[in-house]
């Protein structure tokens, strides 16, 4: 039955991560902003409350929380600061993708010492994009070779990675079959000090400052067979993991986007109550309010489309989640561009002041803009439901977010 | 807990009338499209259909009279009970949009002129007037009206020139209203008159006006763009003589704002559920287009590996699906009884363009073929059925005032 009522544990969650996004993170934006990074005490906070392994299965020591609860929460944090949400400690999209790539054992080993009272220093990454597309031929530049004594040997440079520079561990994405183009990937887990593994420089970005991307590099990584992720069993079995893994990456990066949409609003309508021109408040002018009128729509919208892909997720068995992939689709494309449409609102609807650093609302332009190429694009969504809704094979040149077009950051 | 399912309830209603709307509505769309009419023999076959859903077809304007009695129960928290009949009716309402909207709007029954009796009423009038539809089954078909519009009055409704003055035992109105679905077969009609336009609202009175009462005339048959087999009609008052008895809530209910109010209060259903037929019309012109693309081919390459294509289709698709939600949220606050004013507003204001963008996209894509009117024949009508869906019942700009208002509750004005 249509019901948009959370339950009771999901109430409780999503307040006990309101309540520290707004007391612990939001009073210190700009200072993590600043600094780059998310402060000692802030992550350990965040540790202790478990919000790091939330969606961590719980066989492996995490919460396990579905995804509808997950999305509930991460955009409480969005609504605080989406920055400081890429920072706080945990496997992040590591988790995610070891969860849906690896067998039970894998993500045991790989994900069970996030939870131990170190977790709150430990990171995961997964290196995806490359700074360039190859030119020869379809696929990756980074490739898995067999070495003489079993095992891969990875060499290539990867680039856009999420929490590059705090990782220990990360999963590399590269090129097993040549021939086969993007279905011929392989997922294999480095860790830093590894030989062979070379983190590299960190990028400047437009926006969420509070988090850390960067490159690393595979010089002749040894990896052994057993730290190859092989994801479903079967033909195209590769695929659908790794597609599974970005679909629930968007959902995740959605919600942020979301969370950071309601901020937005939240700041724009107060400004147009309060900011009076012609003896009026602007809001009382029908450009100005209208605008907001639309934006509200957007941003509430975009929230059920979250929660409607989030259930279907909770409610898909193995092997039958195609309505979940496509409502994420949806739901994640149009998150993104909503988050987009209100903070770039947000900052018009401020005048002059929007554009100064005083006002929140310059970051959260930016922080919008560059939270929509943290997970599969709008465009790539888009592709991806119209080939679900046709009935397509899941082409993976088509489906999976390559940087062929438009490079992502993992 | 969050669900975006349908009950079993549910899912057999759409079933059933995707099944109909598919095999029979549809062969007969554009027939009656250009013959302005709905068949009698085929409504009577409805009716006696949608009877057997007992309580949830209700909702497309054949209303049963025990108004008082929620139509639909479900289990809630497994506490108590909660009506899910507005969430059946936006379920239902979609489903026989996506096959013909006009049919829909053409179904027997009181219409839009239920919810202003229904919440304003007294108990007599109530029964008085919804018992008239009863024993359709068996004697002729009746049709009830809302009669608010005039030709200069819309959206600023306060503006209404239709007059009404007391005389003994009766009122007296005078005035015309027009764009009045249903008006001219309509058995009385809902019509708002003012005692003196310069007390805005509170000057306001509602009369149910009956067919055949000396003065109250039937103008012109409008010719329109879309909706062509629904009639839209005008009505004229002239020195009309109206019993007390058909007052609204009798004198007393004019006494406070509220009265008027009461009768505004009838949108927060009736919007979120013309927000669930624009879906329907947007859904059945980006299913078309989906097939198109699916069926055909452009230098000998298939159709959808233009990602051009591609990218027009999906975002028809989600702004199809955000606009759905937008109405489920509506009309699941309708059913926990909550007020729903914004939501209703925003969800008949998104899904009237979520619904014009799907259907000028459709056509987009299928190019000269979209535009013919034999062999895409549904898919100009759609064109031309869907416009309305931003204007009737308040237009796209004064949803967005409603919102506005309850978004920036400290102003007053916009």
């Amino acid at each position: 039955m249509i019901d948009f009522e959370p339950s009771e544990e999901q109430r409780l969650v999503r307040e006990s991560v309101a309540e520290f996004a707004r007391s612990t993170l939001a009073p210190r934006v700009r200072e993590v902003e600043r600094a780059r990074a998310v402060p000692e005490d802030v992550r350990r906070l965040a540790h202790e409350m478990g919000l790091g392994t939330a969606g961590v299965p719980e066989s492996a020591g995490g919460q396990g929380l579905g995804m509808l609860t997950t999305v509930l929460l991460e955009e409480e944090l969005g609504a605080a600061d989406a920055g400081a949400a890429f920072g706080l400690a945990g496997p992040g999209a590591f988790g995610t993708a070891v969860t849906e790539l690896g067998t039970p054992d894998q993500i045991r080993a790989l994900l069970a010492d996030f939870s131990d009272s170190e977790g709150y220093a430990r990171f995961g990454a997964v290196a995806w994009s490359e700074s360039a597309p190859r030119r020869d031929r379809a696929g990756f530049s980074t490739t898995a070779t067999r070495a003489a004594d079993g095992g891969y040997v990875l060499t290539g440079k990867k680039a856009f990675v999420t929490n590059a520079h705090l990782a220990d561990r990360f999963l590399v994405f590269a090129q097993v079959d040549d021939a086969a183009g993007w279905g011929g990937l392989g997922a294999f887990v480095v860790r830093r000090g590894d030989p062979g593994v070379v983190v590299g420089a960190r990028h400047d970005t437009l926006g969420l400052d509070a988090a850390d991307f960067g490159e690393i590099e595979l010089a002749g990584a040894v990896v052994a067979e057993g730290a190859r992720l092989l994801g479903d069993a079967g033909e195209g079995g590769f695929t659908r993991a790794t597609l599974r893994f970005f679909a629930k990456r968007a959902l995740i990066v959605a919600a942020r986007a979301v969370g950071l949409a309601r901020f937005a609003f939240d700041l724009a309508r107060d400004h147009c109550e309060m900011r009076t021109a012609f003896g009026k408040p602007i809001g009382h002018f029908q450009a100005v309010a209208f605008a907001l009128a639309d934006r509200h729509m957007d941003v509430e919208s975009a929230r059920w489309l979250l929660w409607s892909a989030a259930s279907a997720w909770d409610a898909a068995s193995a092997g039958k989640y195609e309505r979940a992939l496509h409502a994420t689709a949806q739901a994640a494309a149009s998150a993104l561009e909503a988050a987009m449409r209100m903070a770039d609102d947000c900052v018009g609807l401020h005048g002059g002041s929007g554009f100064i650093r005083d006002v929140v609302a310059e970051k959260l332009m930016r922080d919008a803009k560059q939270l929509a190429l943290c997970c599969p694009t709008a465009e790539q969504l888009d592709q991806l439901a119209t080939a679900l809704e046709l009935g397509a094979p899941l082409d993976p040149a088509l489906v999976l977010p390559t940087p062929d077009a438009q490079a992502i950051f993992t | 807990m969050i669900d975006f399912t349908l009950s079993k309830k549910q899912r057999e209603l759409k079933e059933g009338i995707h099944g109909l709307g598919k095999y029979v509505i549809r062969p007969m769309s554009l027939d009656m499209d250009r013959k302005h009419e709905v068949p009698e023999s085929f409504l009577r076959n409805f009716m006696a259909m949608a009877s057997s859903f007992r309580g949830s077809a209700g909702h497309f304007g054949s209303e049963s009279t025990d108004e008082e009695k929620p139509r639909a129960a479900a289990p809630h928290d497994g506490g108590g009970r909660v009506s899910e009949s507005n969430r059946t009716a936006a379920v239902g309402a979609e489903e026989l949009a996506w096959a013909d909207a006009a049919l829909l709007l053409s179904l027997p029954g009181p219409g839009l002129g239920a919810p202003p009796v229904r919440s304003t009423g007294t108990p007599e009038q109530k029964k008085r007037f919804f018992d008239m539809f009863a024993g359709m089954d068996k004697g002729p078909l009746r049709w009830g009206a809302y009669g608010l519009t005039e030709p200069g009055a819309g959206s600023d409704v306060a503006g209404i020139r239709t007059s009404c003055r007391k005389d003994g035992d009766h009122w007296v109105l005078n005035g015309r209203k027009c764009y009045i679905t249903n008006g001219g077969r309509a058995i009385w009609t809902v019509i708002f008159a003012t005692v003196d336009p310069s007390q805005g609202r509170a000057g306001h009175r509602a009369f149910v006006v009956e067919k055949g009462t000396p003065g109250f005339e039937v103008g012109k048959i409008e010719e329109k763009m879309g909706l062509r087999a629904n009639e839209t009609a005008e009505l004229v008052l002239e020195d009309c003589r109206v019993p007390d008895a058909n007052l609204l809530g009798g004198e007393e209910a004019y006494r406070s704002k509220e009265g008027f109010m009461a009768a505004m209060k009838t949108f927060d259903t009736t919007r979120p559920l013309v927000g669930a037929m624009a879906v329907g019309i947007g859904r059945a012109a980006y299913e078309h287009a989906r097939d198109f693309v699916k069926a055909n081919y452009l230098l000998g390459r298939p159709l959808p590996r233009y990602a051009a294509l591609a990218e027009r289709l999906a975002r028809v698709g989600r702004r199809l699906e955000a606009a759905r939600l937008l109405v489920w949220r509506a009309v699941y606050m309708a059913d926990l009884a909550q007020p729903n004013a914004k939501e209703a507003s925003m969800a008949k204001a998104a899904a009237g363009q979520a619904a014009i963008f799907a259907c000028t996209e459709a056509i987009q894509i299928c190019g000269a073929h979209g535009s013919l009117a034999t062999e895409h024949a549904l898919l100009e009508k759609w064109f031309r059925d869907i416009k309305v869906y931003d204007i009737f019942e308040g237009t796209g700009n004064i949803q967005r005032v409603v919102i506005s208002k309850r978004l920036m509750p400290s102003i007053k004005a916009f």
